[in-house]
């Protein structure tokens, strides 16, 4: 006691000092920055040792080599070179399985608690939601990585320049980190992570296979064909296979970055609502 | 019959009523309560009868044989309800395989097609008949994990039950849902232009290949559940089944694989069970591929059994 109220005179009697924030009911002054690192790295570190690291690489890896083998033959039959057409779709592939683990990941938090136990304590209102979109940035730029080294065993190559590869590959994190932030906002609204990831992956094998990243749109029945030409995989698809090889034009670009940021601008401020709310 | 057996039947009084009464100094006359202690509400006969025990009809010894198939059958009842009750499970076990099936029909059917000049179809029905047989074994293998780690497998070892009873209730309702899917895929695969040309009976062995083949693989996850005892394992032969699922001949025909992949995948458990089925609906000529099926099944059956038995009294004894 006396302890406290001397050293607090004494740092108080300072020029400069603030009393609120000295002594035993003093206020907290939290570094965001720090603070967001220590949970960043909360999360980071775990991949590399709960084996999280080993299947963000070996499913892309799976991935590629169970769709190009099998399939090399039945496109070159119909006159596509299937490494740099199925390119697009093993990066998107390998983004998605980063949202569905962003998606575990703050469901966990949840259920363990974490996110009220952070709430309670003298944390910045964003900093939980942006230490896990900062660990989920990292799994999608070790996803992304992986992909292109996938696809660059099987034949796949920039043809464009820095530039246009530059621009792959931001575009394939913008729509990662769109994903990211949707998978974000269902597990922090979930109340169960299996039936999270559950609910999550049917969109994803619907989306996924009726899109042109597989295929080319002639191998789809013709019933189904005005879908899947303009639902947003596709699009997407098509606009980062233009960059990586016939040069990308406005009419392709502007659809794919108008899904991606238009699926930001929804997911994110969900995120950010469901992690601000109390209860 | 013990004479606290016979009395227990009778015993309509609450037991917390038991512990409360000081003057039951007898132990006898504690449990042989009568009809002054039964509240007044519950006097008609039918009410009394509700909730007494029901009496012991069975009391087979733990090893009897007679024993085994009604225990079981218990056993396999209390599955396939618990499973039929989870939506996910019912999801997962017969949703996504019919949907998948569509997937594959729509995406791959035509490109397919052209390439090789036969109907994809048979070969999709066949394989997404196997894989949902397999990814239904996962679905089991994790809820036996689960029952493993709430203790419930310890609490039936320690009642007088056989001892076989928990594993092949556990087989018995894996072959019931095996049937149920492949039912499920067969109807989804004629609403897509699938067709049995070949009558009645291979239209039956259509079922018992995939009952065969989910059997072996289900032992061999339950195997794996129990000894391994980690979700690592389960995700590792996942991984596995994810690999035959793209390389077996119900994908894509044999000659489309490179050439230095085409022996794996002609002879891989998956590959001879798609073309035992294919020609089962077709009425092409069997040729090996149903004595490899029943290999490979028999063979996985004999290695994994007694791994299952072993590793499923050490869960139960943690």
């Amino acid at each position: 006691m006396t302890l406290t109220s001397t050293t607090g005179a004494a740092v108080a009697s300072r020029p400069g000092t603030d009393r609120r924030y000295v002594g035993r009911r003093r206020r907290a002054a939290p570094s965001s920055l720090q603070q967001w690192w220590v949970l960043s790295l909360r999360l980071i570190k775990p991949i590399f040792r709960n084996g999280e690291i080993v299947s963000a690489i070996l499913s892309p890896i799976v991935f590629t080599i169970g769709f190009y083998l099998p399939l090399k033959f039945v496109m070159n039959f119909q006159g596509v070179d299937y490494a740099q057409f199925l390119m697009p779709i093993i990066a998107l592939q390998a983004l998605s399985f980063t949202a569905l683990s962003a998606a575990m990941k703050a469901a966990m938090d949840r259920v363990d608690g974490m996110s009220d136990r952070l709430k309670t304590m003298p944390i910045r209102a964003g900093t939980p939601l942006a230490s896990r979109m900062s660990a989920n940035l990292f799994r999608l730029f070790v996803s992304l990585c992986v992909a292109l080294v996938c696809g660059h065993v099987i034949g796949f190559r920039f043809h464009l320049g820095w530039l246009n590869s530059i621009g792959f590959c931001l575009f394939a994190l913008l729509v990662g980190f769109a994903l990211t932030m949707g998978g974000d906002a269902i597990g922090t609204l979930s109340k169960t992570p299996a039936a999270t990831t559950q609910a999550l992956t049917l969109p994803q094998l619907i989306l996924g296979m009726l899109s042109t990243g597989f295929v080319p749109i002639t191998g789809f029945p013709e019933w189904i064909r005005p879908f899947v030409r303009n639902q947003p995989i596709s699009v997407i698809a098509t606009a980062m296979r233009d960059m990586a090889s016939d040069g990308v034009d406005w009419p392709t670009l502007w659809p794919a970055l108008a899904w991606a940021f238009g699926a930001l601008s929804v997911f994110a401020p969900i995120s950010i609502w469901a992690n601000g709310r109390r209860g | 019959m013990s004479p606290r057996h016979t009395a227990s039947r009778t015993l309509t009084k609450p037991a917390k009523n038991l512990r409360a009464d000081p003057g039951a100094t007898e132990p006898a006359s504690a449990f042989a309560v009568h009809d002054d202690a039964v509240p007044a509400s519950l006097t008609s006969q039918a009410e009394r009868e509700a909730l007494e025990f029901p009496e012991l009809t069975h009391a087979w010894p733990e090893t009897s044989l007679r024993a085994l198939p009604r225990q079981s059958l218990l056993h396999a009842h209390r599955l396939l309800f618990g499973w039929l009750r989870d939506p996910l499970t019912t999801v997962q076990v017969l949703l996504y395989p019919g949907l998948m099936l569509v997937m594959f029909k729509v995406v791959l059917g035509n490109s397919i097609g052209a390439a090789t000049g036969q109907s994809a179809i048979y070969g999709q029905v066949a394989m997404m008949a196997l894989i949902a047989s397999m990814v239904g074994s996962m679905v089991g293998a994790i809820s036996l994990q689960l029952e493993k780690r709430s203790g419930l497998l310890s609490r039936f070892w320690v009642l007088p039950v056989h001892r076989a009873s928990s594993l092949a209730g556990r087989l018995i309702a894996e072959a019931v849902r095996i049937i149920v899917t492949t039912a499920v895929i067969l109807i989804v695969g004629v609403l897509l232009g699938f067709r049995f040309q070949n009558g009645f009976w291979p239209a039956v062995g259509m079922f018992f290949i995939p009952l065969l083949f989910g059997l072996a693989f289900a032992t061999m996850v339950t195997a794996a559940a129990v000894v391994g005892g980690q979700t690592k394992l389960i995700e590792m032969i996942s991984l596995v089944t994810s690999l035959l699922m793209f390389f077996n001949t119900g994908f894509v025909p044999l000659m489309a694989y490179p050439q230095w992949l085409q022996t794996f995948v002609e002879y891989q458990p998956m590959s001879c069970a798609v073309e035992a089925m294919r020609s089962f609906a077709l009425g092409t000529p069997l040729g090996n591929n149903l004595w490899y099926t029943l290999a490979w099944a028999v063979g996985l059956i004999l290695l994994f059994t007694y791994p299952a038995i072993r590793g499923f009294r050490k869960a139960a004894n943690p």
